[in-house]
């Protein structure tokens, strides 16, 4: 691999030679000029373009589009599990912090440039390596490679639309965020088509997820039928010394020196299972440290630093798909398209016989949607997508207000009654620098 | 070594010619005011023999074989005096000399804007030089030599790290995207002139780090330099080329001289102190206690129980001489500084040697080589969660959850150190076979190399497992620089000076960073024994390389016109960008050379310049790339550059007019310039949508472009008056004015472009200029009405008022008094943005705090407090952590500063027995400071260099390099230093 700026300037050289009235005077300078004419540099380091256009480039190409959307979920389920009350401030509003704004539940424009540009960033490279892969020879192809990067596409679309309040495209006017969905429906359709195993699967199990949004639930629940139990495919993290390549979530509160979040404040304290509460659900485990965060919050001060326990490592990877996710899917068209209580509850308990904990009896159909939010919380968890199931929700008419618990509730943004939440914004707007530099958007 | 060193330069030192006949000797003072001259050139001519005046004006030259002699005597600012003398075998001739002044100095060499060198009354561009020789003061350092001494010049000195360089500007930023410090050049030698890397790690968060940077300029022993020339704008750059246009600093070093040996030895002894700079502990509500428990108090905001005086002492000797052929300059320097930080010290140590020989009459050589070995540790500081100056600052809600010292003091663990050699050495051959050609070819080279080790240790309280980065940095700068002049009569009256040439540099960046963390254990580790290893390599080159040619037409020797231009390539132009034409024109009329000039003891040359010169995009710019950035252990790509096929420099086009003058019989000089330079094809950064993706590993989404305009024009003045003129008193006063408006002109498809520190780049407006969220009701006793995109001002000094003045008073006894003004700008407190939004109670706050009655034991600032309604709207705005924003700290920054006094004793040669003459001085800097009534605590000046380089070299975005903004630092600190000069 070799790049790069390779310039020349002997054109010009050349002429000043020829136009010289003074060449015998000037023989010493002009000497020593034709050395100084050679400009031509080059630098390794940065890798040309064109060479991406290469075979060899392919699984380099896919790995990039890997890591990219590794950057946008990082960002993403960090930032939206705040703003979801997954987790709650405890510090840090800077670097691996919750900034004010957010701690309130907002998410603003100003503060979500990051977060938008990394899911573009994941966009493109999909898009410009199938545009490079597309152009390659037939048998210069690898299929697997191939697959892989629909994957790494469908699931890039999907963190998309299930983030973006709108879309847009290389620089276009915004659109429907459903835009992105359709994309993923096709990303995923060719990775299952090319894929096998675990990425044919994986494949599968995002396609029906993003069907749910599309409100096709048939297809949706075929293609969740397809995914077995103890299926799991995984966004991988990295404990390279690269915080960038490592869990967000973890590294905010590694105490290294950020401790900007805790689970004191919110649901999931006194029912994870912890150091005070050994029976709680392991699905959501925290740990008491006795400490409090690395500064005050604009809203209570400096609280307990109670930080999570279900990426213990920089390399704790984030759950992409899984058959529990799929079977959620199945008890939420049960419950809330047929009203199918017992199905639902089936399917939750055998959940949560899974993971050792007390099956739930619900008494109405009120409490078992009430249970089946709180089981969707649970089991994800810091994944990236509870913010934009609450927004799913709420755009379906899902009676929030008084199926969440208390604490993942909008409250008054006084600590001492509810949830600090004064307002709760459900998706990431078009980022500021979208706007600034989008004359179809500005 | 140090015994070593001092024995070369006793056997370098030994008189080349032992012949003892006749001594001649005498004193040199000024004609008017009857003052000592020390370091005047006083030669037999012809003869070889010569020496300069010691610190009493004194001079003597013995071994002088009998005979008739000329004897001269030549110093900078005075006109040449010759004397005939004889000299017996055995006897002394006593001949003294009584030089004139010549303020305007007309016929002084000068290399200001020409090819090669020309007298002042032919150059057509303002002169600005500082002869060192007549500094009374010693500054510790080439940064602070230069501060508050040249008009439309600022220095600003960002912290007070140990090793932290100056942010340099010249007529203010002509560059958004690319470096706006001056290019250097030592004896005709291009050294590096931006920053010296950055000591952080490679990977996390890029602040983990003293944050301050070290700069080449000041690798230079100040004791070395005989003169500097500041060259600024593009209209006396234009020769310089592509890279020139932020100006031009040419030192010049000291050179032997014909006559025995002279040795100049001195011991410096002092301290430096920091001044208070935050709030008065008056201030503070009831609630507040006095000190923090570790004893800190708000007007040192709480670090004082870190700060120590720090101890300061530097040796250095020096010895000049030679004879016909042969000219030496030998000298050596030690110095040893603590900071006032725990951690931060710094030793530097120096070495030079200029060789000055004479094989034919037509031929000299010239060599000069200095090598320097600087070696400093920093404490973590600046916006560093694991540094003290942030832990401190943010008092208990920091990252340790306590402003207890024991509870700090762990963060003092961390060892970051730094160590530079640099060398730099360069050849000049001056060759002239006939009386009006000369050819003059130099070659120098510069090498500095940097070792930046950063330990947090196992069990370091923020990294248990601990971090070590160790970077190895080269960085190669080769000058190849010719030029010839051709002089000839046109007509009777009409001269011309035909000069032409070629320039070559080329610079070369090389940097390797091992970087591993989690260690087994204790100890003092290294890479190899991590747990977890990273590499990082980076190797840059960049290769410029221009002709030039300007012809002098020289009308009367009164009327000088000059006209030239220089064409470039450049390697880091696109493909498609061929190679570039800058021309130049000026013209100067010495007006009092006419036989209408009536004003006897006055002078006057009227002068005007217009050129161009450019700026070279970074290496990899051009071209559209991708980085390999790994992807836990696998090979990944990511977007780089964009790429621009187009790119090419930035164009700087500059006219200046003015004049230079003395008047009232030469006692008082004034020169004016009012200059107006346009930046064309301006470099800038300029954002992509995001929507596009083409971001690189850094968030970057930029690309440089050749759009849009940067203006700048204002106005210098150089004044001086010789207030009184006597043999035991004498008195001068002197200021320098400039002021600098600038203004950007983006198009409009051009987003606005941010540069960090709330400094933003808008089209109509200064650059940067300050904008953001404002309070629009800021008096008023009610809620804040806040806008956004509101502009505040320019982040740069408009307005920068330098003076001066020199008490000569009986005994040779010398005051000096030196102070700077500047001022019309913004700054942005970012520190105490960074503490009121995590809820730190904030000594900015105290009256906030007082009047809404916030029992600060609970908490900062709340609504709910019971005076909150008697709150201004700027008080909740800026006190609230609700509603804080940090452009709301954003605050204008005039300040004026007491840069310098010194108080210089002459000791009697009687006083210490074989030497010819010593002083004692009595110095201090940074005394004092005003600021703006609006300024509520730290240092106006501080800030804004925790990285000077311009990253925008790869296309990623616009530097923070712009923008002044206070981080998490303290202040330059005060100096006191006492030191004895003698010479032998």
């Amino acid at each position: 691999m070799k790049s790069t700026n390779t310039h020349r300037a002997d054109r010009g050289c050349t002429s000043r030679r020829a136009t010289s009235g003074l060449r015998g005077l000037l023989a010493l300078g002009l000497a020593f000029g034709v050395a100084a004419c050679d400009t031509d540099v080059v630098n390794p380091g940065p890798i040309a373009g064109d060479f991406l256009d290469s075979p060899d480039a392919q699984a380099a190409i896919t790995n990039g589009a890997g890591r990219a959307l590794g950057d946008a979920m990082n960002w993403i389920s960090y930032t939206s599990a705040s703003v979801a009350r997954e987790i709650h401030p405890s510090g840090s509003t800077g670097s691996f912090g919750i900034t004010p704004e957010q701690q309130r539940g907002e998410l603003n424009n100003d503060e979500v440039n990051t977060h938008w540009e990394n899911v573009h960033r994941a966009r493109f490279m999909v898009e410009d390596g199938l545009d490079r892969i597309d152009q390659l020879e037939a048998g210069e192809q690898d299929d697997e490679v191939l697959a892989q990067l629909y994957l790494w596409g469908g699931y890039t679309y999907r963190l998309a639309g299930e983030s973006l309040c709108e879309a847009v495209i290389d620089g276009g006017s915004a659109q429907d965020h459903g835009v992105f969905f359709t994309r993923a429906i096709e990303l995923f359709d060719q990775a299952a088509s090319l894929g096998t195993g675990d990425v044919r699967t994986a494949a599968v199990a995002g396609r029906a997820s993003v069907k749910v949004w599309q409100g096709d639930w048939a297809g949706a629940l075929a293609d969740a039928g397809s995914v077995p139990d103890d299926f799991s495919y995984v966004m991988p993290y990295y404990d390279i010394g690269d915080d960038n390549q490592g869990n967000r979530l973890y590294i905010a509160a590694k105490s290294e020196p950020y401790k900007a979040h805790s689970q004191w404040s919110t649901w999931v304290e006194g029912y994870g299972m912890s150091e005070d509460t050994p029976d709680g659900d392991p699905r959501v485990p925290y740990t008491i440290t006795g400490t409090v965060g690395d500064a005050s919050t604009s809203c209570c001060g400096e609280v307990p630093f109670n930080p999570q326990t279900k990426y213990e490592n920089d390399d704790a990877a984030i759950e992409l798909s899984s058959g529990p996710e799929m079977r959620l899917l199945e008890a939420e068209n049960a419950l809330f398209n047929d009203s199918d209580m017992a199905t639902a509850v089936a399917i939750i308990n055998e959940l949560r016989a899974d993971a050792g904990v007390d099956p739930i009896a619900p008494a109405s159909m009120t409490e078992a949607q009430m249970m089946f939010l709180r089981e969707h919380a649970i089991e994800q968890w810091l994944e990236a997508r509870r913010l934009p199931a609450l927004w799913r929700w709420n755009e379906a008419g899902v009676p929030l207000e008084t199926l969440l618990q208390p604490l993942e509730q909008v409250g008054d943004g006084n600590i001492q009654t509810g949830s600090h939440l004064q307002e709760r914004d459900f998706c990431f707007p078009i980022s500021e620098g979208e706007e600034q530099t989008n004359p179809n958007v500005g | 070594m140090a015994l070593a060193f001092a024995v070369g330069l006793f056997l370098v030192g030994a008189p080349l010619q032992a012949q003892q006949t006749g001594t001649v000797t005498g004193n040199v003072n000024d004609a008017q005011s009857g003052a000592i001259l020390p370091s005047v050139q006083v030669y037999l001519v012809g003869s070889g023999l010569g020496t300069l005046t010691n610190n009493n004006g004194r001079y003597l030259i013995v071994n002088v074989p009998a005979g008739s002699y000329t004897l001269r005597a030549e110093r900078l600012g005075y006109a040449t005096q010759d004397m005939q003398i004889e000299v017996t075998g055995g006897g002394t001739v006593t001949q003294d000399f009584s030089l004139e002044s010549e303020a305007l100095g007309l016929d002084e060499i000068v290399v200001t804007g020409t090819a090669g060198a020309a007298r002042r009354r032919e150059v057509g561009n303002t002169i600005s030089q500082v002869d060192v020789a007549d500094l009374p003061d010693n500054p510790t350092n080439v940064d602070g030599l230069l501060q508050a001494r040249i008009p439309g010049m600022s220095v600003m000195q960002s912290s007070g790290n140990a090793g932290g360089g100056a942010k340099i500007r010249l007529r203010g930023n002509v560059s958004v995207a690319q470096s706006n410090q001056p290019l250097i050049y030592i004896d005709g030698v291009r050294m590096r002139s931006d920053a010296f890397h950055k000591n952080v790690p490679p990977t996390g968060y890029p602040g983990r780090s003293g944050n301050d940077v070290a700069s080449p300029l000041n690798n230079i022993n100040p004791d070395d330099i005989a003169r500097i020339e500041v060259i600024k704008g593009a209209a006396a750059t234009t020769l310089y080329g592509t890279e020139a246009a932020a100006g031009v600093i040419q030192i010049f070093t000291k050179r032997g001289h014909q006559g025995q040996a002279r040795w100049n030895a001195s011991i410096e002894q002092g301290f430096q102190r920091l001044q208070k700079f935050g709030v008065d502990p008056g201030l503070r509500p009831s609630s507040e206690a006095a000190e923090t428990s570790a004893g800190g108090t708000s007007d040192y905001v709480f670090i004082n129980p870190w700060l120590r005086d720090a101890y300061q002492q530097k040796y250095s000797l020096s010895v000049s001489g030679g004879g016909d052929a042969l000219q030496y300059f030998v000298s050596g320097s030690y110095s040893d500084d603590e900071g006032v930080l725990p951690n931060d010290q710094q030793t530097t140590s120096t070495v030079r040697g200029n060789f000055t020989f004479s094989p034919l009459e037509n031929l000299q050589l010239q060599w000069n080589t200095s090598y320097t070995n600087d070696e400093f540790f920093n404490t973590a500081a600046g916006n560093n969660a694991h540094g003290l100056t942030l832990n401190v600052f943010r008092r208990d809600a920091n990252y340790r959850g306590s402003e207890a010292r024991e509870d700090i003091d762990p963060l003092l663990g961390q060892t970051i150190s730094t160590q530079i050699d640099h060398l730099i050495t360069g050849g000049t051959a001056t060759w002239t076979p006939r009386t009006n050609f000369t050819n003059r070819l130099s070659i120098g080279y510069d090498l500095a190399q940097q070792n930046n080790r950063n330990l947090r240790p196992f069990g370091f309280a923020l990294a248990q497992n601990g971090i070590l980065s160790d970077g190895r940095s080269e960085f190669e700068t080769l000058t190849f620089d010719y030029v010839g002049t051709l002089s000839f009569d046109l007509t009777g009256s009409i001269g011309s000076a035909l000069s032409f040439g070629g320039q070559s540099v080329t610079t070369e960046t090389q940097q390797t960073v091992a970087y591993g963390e989690d260690f087994p254990g204790p100890g003092d580790p290294t890479v190899t024994t991590a747990g977890t290893k990273l590499g990082f390599e980076l190797r840059e080159r960049v290769v410029n390389a221009g002709f030039f040619a300007q012809n002098v037409f020289d009308i009367s020797d009164k009327y000088f016109i000059t006209v030239g231009g220089r064409v470039d390539g450049n390697s880091a132009f696109g493909e498609d960008f061929g190679l570039q034409f800058y021309p130049k024109v000026s013209g100067s009329w010495v007006v009092s050379d006419e036989s209408f000039w009536s004003m006897d003891g006055s002078q006057l040359k009227l002068r005007a310049a217009w050129g161009e010169s450019g700026r070279a995009p970074g290496a990899f710019d051009a071209v559209q790339t991708y980085d390999g950035v790994g992807w836990g252990g696998v090979p990944a790509f990511f977007p780089r550059v964009l790429g621009n096929a187009d790119l090419g420099p930035e164009r700087t086009a500059e006219w200046e007019m003015g004049f230079d003058g003395s008047f009232l019989d030469n006692r008082l000089s004034l020169d004016f310039t009012y200059y107006n330079q346009t930046t064309s094809e301006a470099l800038f950064a300029v954002r992509q949508a995001p929507s596009t993706g083409f971001i690189d590993v850094n968030g970057g989404n930029s690309q440089l472009e050749n759009v849009g305009e940067i203006n700048n024009q204002g106005i210098e003045i150089a004044a001086n008056y010789q207030v009184i003129q006597g043999r035991e008193w004498s008195w001068d006063i002197g200021t320098s004015i400039s002021t600098n408006q600038s203004e950007a002109g983006l198009p409009e498809e051009v987003a606005n472009i941010s540069v960090g520190g709330n400094g933003w780049i808008i089209d109509g407006e200064p650059v940067p200029v300050i904008r953001g969220f404002k309070v629009m009701n800021p008096d008023a006793i009610a809620d804040p009405d806040i806008q956004p995109d509101q502009i505040y001002g320019p982040n740069a000094p408009t307005q920068i008022i330098g003076v001066h003045s020199s008490l000569t008073m009986p005994g040779g006894i010398l005051l000096s008094v030196r102070g700077e003004y500047q001022g019309g700008h913004y700054v942005t407190q970012g520190v105490a943005i960074n503490a009121i939004g995590r809820s730190v109670i904030w000594p900015g706050c105290y009256e906030a705090y007082a009047i809404a009655g916030t029992d600060v034991s609970q908490g900062p600032l709340s609504a709910t407090d019971p005076g909150y309604d008697q709150l201004t709207a700027s008080q909740r705005a800026r006190c609230n952590p609700n509603l804080a924003e940090g452009e709301f700290w954003a605050e204008p920054a005039d300040f004026f500063k007491l840069r310098q006094v010194t108080l210089q004793f002459p000791v009697p040669e009687a006083w210490i027995p074989g030497t010819a003459g010593a002083n004692l001085t009595l110095s201090g800097q940074n005394l004092w400071r005003w600021t703006n009534d609006e300024w509520t605590h730290y240092d106006p000046e501080m800030g804004g260099n925790s990285d000077n380089n311009a990253i925008s070299r790869d296309g990623v975005s616009n530097g923070d390099f712009l923008v002044t903004s206070i981080s998490e630092h303290i202040p330059v600190p005060a100096t006191f230093t006492v030191a004895l000069r003698v010479n032998f």
